[in-house]
């Protein structure tokens, strides 16, 4: 019978650190993954001989770009593997330290987020589409933001207020490309990019990194991290698209399983979550998704979000850190700082961006489309 | 009367019939499981993994209803200038196909018939091919 992570042996997160996301610049990416995992290191108050095994997230950096940002730790020969996997490759290089730790094969393993901005490489897979060339991630989500719209009877003014809060969040992360509060007239009167999204409702893509380095309790013991700062991950689900029916949107659809995958392991309801980081790269997404996770019924995301229930000290924090739109999405990292967030909410280390008593936290990101990735963190009692 | 030339020949034909060009046909495929899918493709059915014999041709109208619509203000590929209607359509037969809307200006809402028709377009060689662009059915 097969087990879920939850059922294996406990892991925890121990440390975290970034390298702010920011504009395109100069700065190797080598620099951005060095800061990220020494900051972890030094949150977890740990030395790099420890990390008995790593994973690199990058998506346009290229093959093998790991090593040769790793070793300027010291090489330790230790096991590393790169991991792919559109916007969730963060996620999935979490998921994937986090199950090597529960089951037993390392104590303490590391998750690196790193990437610059580079053309991305789409594979010809030989078969032929109408104009897909036309059609580019903004315009697919311009296109659910008419659909969602147009079903549920909301104008697309509305759906910009997402906008509106995720930049006052990132306005109070030092971490964040966009710092900056913005008005809805400012959001709504940005560049026109496709349909009605405007430029400040869709994600800045940029560079930076993110490390997480997770634990087990032989590993917390073994090296002296302090257990009253270690977070429990209780869920960890990976899903890929099926088929769904004529005119079901596969992102929410897919996000419904995944979600409901995650509730199950840890034994939560939705209603029991305090944080919600996900993959908000255009505004529309958060008023999907927080709907497949069971936030609100289909069509009420809006209502909720203009009583100011999503909001930092409402009903449920989501996207806290700005979230892609404001936060940023340098691919790669995005997914691992999504963690690194949640787990600055659970410590109360959260600052001017402190959702109150947060015990349980969920991530989650859909990687174009065709993958989905959801965890769960607790706050250990 | 010689053919027209289609841009895309292995995804749309004409539908023997009247005019010219004539109405298109999209080329999808249909699988012994029920499931109907565009475009027709060998590799195997996405719902129930069958391939060989169990794929066959399924022909599939134009007809459908808009689910959404995009005007694209920005688009970085040169040759595709923007601005350009992107048109979402659940096709009658059962696919959903994204592509170009014939003519900007028409005004659509989701919920209304649609069709497709072929428009001619004139390459860079200054040859002139056809491609299917939808236009609301009339």
């Amino acid at each position: 019978m097969a087990r879920t992570l939850n059922e294996l042996r406990p892991v925890y997160v121990v440390g975290i650190g970034w390298h702010r996301y920011q504009n395109p610049g100069e700065t190797p990416y080598v620099a951005l993954g060095l800061t990220a995992i020494r900051e972890a290191l030094a949150d977890a108050r740990i030395e790099w001989p420890a990390v008995e095994s790593s994973y690199v997230a990058t998506a346009l950096l290229g093959m093998a770009s790991g090593r040769q940002m790793l070793r300027h730790l010291g090489a330790s020969g230790a096991p590393l593997v790169h991991i792919e996997n559109a916007s969730a490759s963060g996620s999935t290089a979490f998921r994937h330290a986090c199950i090597e730790v529960a089951s037993g094969i390392s104590d303490v393993a590391l998750a690196i987020g790193v990437d610059k901005r580079n053309p991305v490489r789409r594979s010809d897979t030989g078969i032929d589409h109408l104009a897909d060339d036309a059609i580019v991630p903004f315009t697919h989500f311009a296109l659910l933001t008419n659909e969602y719209a147009s079903r549920h009877r909301v104008p697309v003014d509305d759906i910009a207020r997402v906008a509106v809060k995720n930049h006052r969040n990132g306005a109070k992360n030092p971490n964040a490309q966009r710092q900056q509060e913005r008005t809805l007239a400012e959001v709504l009167g940005g560049k026109k990019v496709s349909g009605s999204l405007t430029a400040l409702q869709c994600t800045p893509v940029g560079e930076g990194a993110a490390a997480v380095i997770v634990a087990s309790d032989e590993g917390i013991r073994r090296h002296g991290i302090n257990p009253d700062r270690a977070v429990r991950v209780t869920a960890s689900v990976g899903r890929s698209e099926r088929v769904y029916p004529p005119g079901v949107g596969f992102d929410a659809a897919l996000t419904r399983e995944t979600v409901e995958l995650a509730l199950a392991e840890a034994k939560r309801s939705a209603h029991e979550l305090d944080i919600i980081e996900l993959h908000d790269a255009f505004t529309v997404e958060e008023l999907h998704y927080i709907e497949s996770i069971g936030l609100c019924p289909e069509g009420h995301g809006i209502a909720m979000l203009k009583e100011g229930a999503l909001d930092i000290g409402g009903r449920c924090a989501v996207n806290p850190s700005g979230g892609l739109i404001a936060m940023g999405h340098p691919i790669g990292p995005t997914g691992v700082g999504q963690i690194g967030e949640i787990v600055m909410q659970l410590r109360g280390e959260a600052g001017p961006r402190q959702h109150r008593d947060a015990l349980v936290g969920l991530a989650h990101m859909v990687g174009v489309g065709a993958v989905c990735y959801v965890h769960i963190l607790e706050r250990c009692r | 009367m010689q053919p027209i030339k289609l841009l895309k020949s292995q995804l749309y034909s004409e539908d023997p019939g009247a005019g010219r060009p004539a109405d298109p046909i999209l080329q999808g495929g249909r699988c012994r499981c029920g499931y109907v899918f565009f475009p027709m493709q060998v590799y195997g059915c996405e719902r129930c993994g069958s391939r060989g014999n169990a794929l066959t041709p399924q022909p599939l109208s134009t007809r459908g209803t808009l689910l959404a619509s995009a005007l694209v203000h920005l688009h970085a590929d040169k040759s595709r200038p923007a601005p350009f209607t992107i048109v979402k359509v659940a096709l009658d037969d059962g696919p959903v196909v994204r592509t170009l809307l014939a003519d900007d200006s028409c005004d659509i809402v989701p919920g209304q018939r649609m069709t497709a028709k072929l428009v001619s377009l004139q390459r860079d060689d200054g040859e002139t091919v056809f491609d299917l662009r939808f236009v609301a059915a009339g």
